[in-house]
């Protein structure tokens, strides 16, 4: 052994220090984005404020790096200390976040069954993300080796994994994909320290269980995915987790009853998992419309009372507000222009249904379309405003139903329904009254699965529905910048700070860019390298 | 030629996961597939017949390295029973004679030396195998880390055995520099033009940017244009002389440990585990 390796072994033994602590992420988004949605409180909001509305015109692209194998990336990325770290379907990449450059790769080629991943997760000197077939895999921040990879799930029960995982103080929180093919739906807390269950709470009670009831004989099959990471409290120590559509979808009569607790919004106590409470959005649904997006918690004044109060923007054409600590239905105000079947929600928030809207053999026109008002895109709230930044989409669609007897796994959701046109317009919600302060209409094909992050420089960005990437003015909704990435976007940006200047990346189908302000190029000469 | 040698480091530290995802797209329902019985009744064939230019144990001679070759020229089981029943027209690959049993012997041997060392009975003691990794003779624990314990200098085993033959494994502890699997890997001294020296090893690097991982284990983001000197070593930091440094047993109980560490392994499964 020569002597600089003797050095370097001395040397190299020691572990990094740069820890990402709870109360990191407690404090949210400065130069890093330590967490899916930014915040617990599920912002998408930025303190950064190198890039403003005045100087936004300026953005150019500074990297861009092409995820091996990539199409239809839905992962939004996560940054600490300069490193961002993106996922694909059972893979993770860090890249130096000023120069886009790989810093490690992590690939599960063993996993079964690729799909989607929306993201990772950081804590302590960790990197964690989940496989299509449920690991939990924890890896070295810095050199991406693995520290664990742990089952949570049993993937031949219908389950996948698609959600960023949240880690709150030493729990990682996890859900369960899989609703639309027969599954039953869980949110569960896992050790940060080895991956071991704390605690799994059941979307769907097990037959007998309260809420049974309200079910028919699939219910072991019931569904209520938790697609997408959920929201916490740290002063309630609750979580609030949103739950999928009822299985099968759209064959209703196997079904009868409210179906609970699909299509809700659950506040879930982070110790023990204890539902605190629940509130059903679409109680016995039959279009699909998962409760998707996550619930956004902000403090406000109603009827001249401060509340606690949690913003939910629903698939079903309608945006909640709810008291977040005892679940009481405060408001509700229709989220779209286009909604056919419901005249409006009753004073406990529950729809009052238009009769004969349910899926039919020949098909029946419904608004909101499958997809829904609005869906998982990321949604910002900026505390300057004070405004509810939304991806909406006014598009109607056949429903129908199938003659063919419901078998869980088969993918088969006991009929079909369409999701073509339409528009997709940006909404400026005002949670105080529900009302829009201003709106962007987008050109497309309805197709987009993108959403917004939102700033302290006063800039709103999102993907638009034709590939663009767009700098809105947060105040107004004015065009400030746009650029065209080439690619239907199916992710949300982030924005970051690393070496002093300020960045906004986002994943296309294929690829991450990440923007700044112009800057000319300083000449780097070639160094001779000596060996 | 540096910058060749780079290239060829790089292809080889991407090829492995290729060919073992080709490879469990298309795993053969042959009995004699990981049946140990049929690789020894295969392993004896081939020392007979095949050895003369592959090599003992396929380790290459006249006829190419068969485990090597299979981390970049993966073949499913069919197509190495037809190469071995047809031979390689063209090539100095001579056809066979033998009936479908025995040729199903050869494949399953020639699967056991080229697949994952994790799959197969391995010689060796992997509890002493382990006190030889974590122990200070060795020192293999000060560059390497398993499952979240050990050093950050060097890449990480918790997947070794899981992803590379027991030969690639064995060849990358006795001959370390031999392929230079390096790219990701350089020793680099840098000169910063501040004056700092950092020294570590390069993970990434271009004209442009440098990713280190430093003396102090952290991950350092540099700037290419605050560099005053680079120095990168063609060597690898893993040392020389493990053949001599180890004894015959400590090596091969090292190996049997190292063939055992593989994620997703069956006590990690869901349906069958402690959970
Ligand atoms: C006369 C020398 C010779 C003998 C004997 C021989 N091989 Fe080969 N073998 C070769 C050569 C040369 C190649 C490379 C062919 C090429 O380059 O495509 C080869 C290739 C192979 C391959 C890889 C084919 C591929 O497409 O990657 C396999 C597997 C193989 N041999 C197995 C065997 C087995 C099993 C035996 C014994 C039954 C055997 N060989 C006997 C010379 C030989
Ligand atoms: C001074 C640090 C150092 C020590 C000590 C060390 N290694 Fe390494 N090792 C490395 C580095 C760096 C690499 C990557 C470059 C290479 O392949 O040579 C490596 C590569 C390897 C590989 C190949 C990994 C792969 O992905 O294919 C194996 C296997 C390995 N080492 C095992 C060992 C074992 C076993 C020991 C102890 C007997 C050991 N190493 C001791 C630094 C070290």
């Amino acid at each position: 052994m020569n002597r600089a390796t003797t050095t370097l072994l001395a040397l190299f033994a020691i572990t990094a220090s740069a820890q990402v602590r709870y109360e990191d992420l407690l404090k949210g988004p400065g130069a890093d984005w330590t967490t899916y949605a930014g915040n617990y409180q599920g912002w998408r909001f930025s303190p950064l404020d190198q890039i403003t509305a005045a100087n936004a015109k300026t953005l150019v692209p500074k990297w861009v790096y092409h995820v091996p194998n990539a199409r239809g990336l839905r992962s939004s990325p996560v940054v600490h200390k300069g490193v961002l770290y993106i996922t694909n379907a059972n893979s993770v990449y860090a890249l130096d976040g000023r120069t886009g450059r790989e810093v490690w790769r992590y690939i599960d080629t063993r996993a079964k069954g690729g799909g989607v991943n929306r993201g990772a997760a950081l804590f302590a000197n960790r990197v964690y993300f989940t496989t299509g077939d449920n690991y939990l895999t924890a890896l070295d921040r810095e050199t991406g080796a693995v520290v664990f990879s742990k089952q949570f799930a049993d993937p031949s029960k219908g389950i996948s994994s698609t959600s960023a995982p949240l880690v709150v103080k030493d729990k990682v929180i996890v859900g369960s994909a899989g609703g639309d093919s027969g599954m039953r739906g869980f949110v569960a807390a896992l050790s940060a320290e080895t991956g071991e269950e704390v605690w799994r709470t059941y979307t769907i009670p097990a037959k007998g269980e309260k809420g049974s009831e309200t079910w028919g004989e699939l219910i072991e099959w019931g569904g209520g995915a938790t697609w997408l990471s959920g929201t916490y409290d740290p002063e309630l120590d609750t979580l609030y987790w949103t739950t999928g559509n009822p299985w099968p979808d759209f064959a209703p009569g196997t079904r009868k009853g409210d179906n609970l607790y699909s299509c809700s919004l659950l506040a879930l106590d982070l110790k023990t998992g204890k539902m605190k409470w629940y509130f059903q959005f679409t109680p016995h649904d039959t279009h699909d419309w998962d409760a998707q997006s996550w619930p956004v918690l902000i403090d406000l004044e109603w009827r001249g009372q401060p509340r606690k109060a949690v913003l939910h923007a629903n698939r079903n054409g309608f945006f909640y507000l709810l008291d977040r600590v005892t679940g009481e239905f405060l408001r509700g105000t229709p989220l779209i222009d286009k909604l056919t079947w419901a005249t409006g929600l009753d004073d406990k928030g529950r729809p009052v249904l238009i009769p004969g809207k349910d899926p039919t053999p020949e098909g029946n026109w419904v608004c909101p379309s499958v997809k829904g008002a609005t869906n998982w895109m990321g949604q910002s709230y900026h505390p300057g405003t004070g405004l509810l930044y939304v991806l909406t989409l006014e598009q109607c669609g056949f429903f129908s139903t199938s003659a063919q007897t419901p078998q869980p796994m088969k993918n088969f959701s006991g009929g079909g329904a369409t999701e073509e046109g339409g528009q997709v317009i940006l909404r400026a919600i005002d949670p105080k009254t529900g009302k829009r302060a201003w709106e962007y209409p987008m050109t497309g094909a309805g197709r987009m699965w993108t959403g917004t992050v939102s700033t302290r420089g006063g800039v709103l960005f999102s993907g638009d529905d034709d590939g663009h990437m767009l700098a809105l003015d947060a105040k107004t909704g004015q065009h400030l910048w746009h650029f065209n990435m080439g690619e239907l976007l199916t992710a949300s940006p982030i924005t970051y700070e690393a070496g002093g200047k300020q960045y906004v990346a986002i994943a296309s189908a294929s690829a991450v860019f990440a923007f700044g302000l112009y800057e000319p190029a300083v000449s780097v000469p070639v160094k001779k390298v000596t060996p | 030629m540096v910058r060749t040698m780079r290239l060829y480091a790089c292809l080889l530290l991407a090829l492995p996961l290729v060919a073992q995802h080709g490879r469990y797209l298309n795993e053969s329902k042959n009995p004699a597939i990981g049946n140990p019985e049929a690789i020894a009744a295969g392993g004896k064939l081939f020392n007979g017949s095949c050895a003369g230019c592959h090599g003992r144990d396929g380790a290459g001679g006249r006829g190419p390295n068969l485990v090597r070759r299979a981390l970049w020229h993966p073949l499913s089981d069919d197509a190495i029973f037809k190469s071995i029943r047809d031979g390689v027209p063209g090539a100095d690959m001579p056809p066979t004679k033998l009936p479908d049993d025995q040729t199903w012997n050869l494949v399953a041997f020639v699967h056991a030396i080229s697949g994952p060392a994790f799959e197969n009975r391995n010689p060796g003691d992997p509890e002493a195998g382990s006190k030889v990794f974590w122990g200070s003779k060795a020192g293999c624990s000060n560059c390497h880390s398993i499952r979240g314990k050990g050093g950050r200098m060097g890449p990480d085993l918790s997947n070794i055995g899981g992803s590379r033959p027991l030969a690639v494994i064995r060849e990358a502890i006795v001959e370390p520099s031999k392929d230079l699997f390096l790219l990701g890997n350089e020793a680099v001294t840098v000169t910063l033009n501040s004056g700092e020296t950092i020294k570590g090893v390069a993970r990434n690097r271009s004209n442009y940017s440098l990713q280190i991982i430093d003396r102090a284990g952290t991950l350092r983001l540099i700037d290419m244009a605050g560099v005053k000197d680079l120095a990168v070593s063609s060597k690898s930091p893993m040392p020389d002389g493990y053949a001599q440094k180890l004894t015959s047993e400590e090596m091969t109980d090292l190996l049997a440990f190292l063939a055992r560490q593989a994620l997703r392994t069956a006590e990690d499964t869901y349906s069958r585990g402690k959970n």
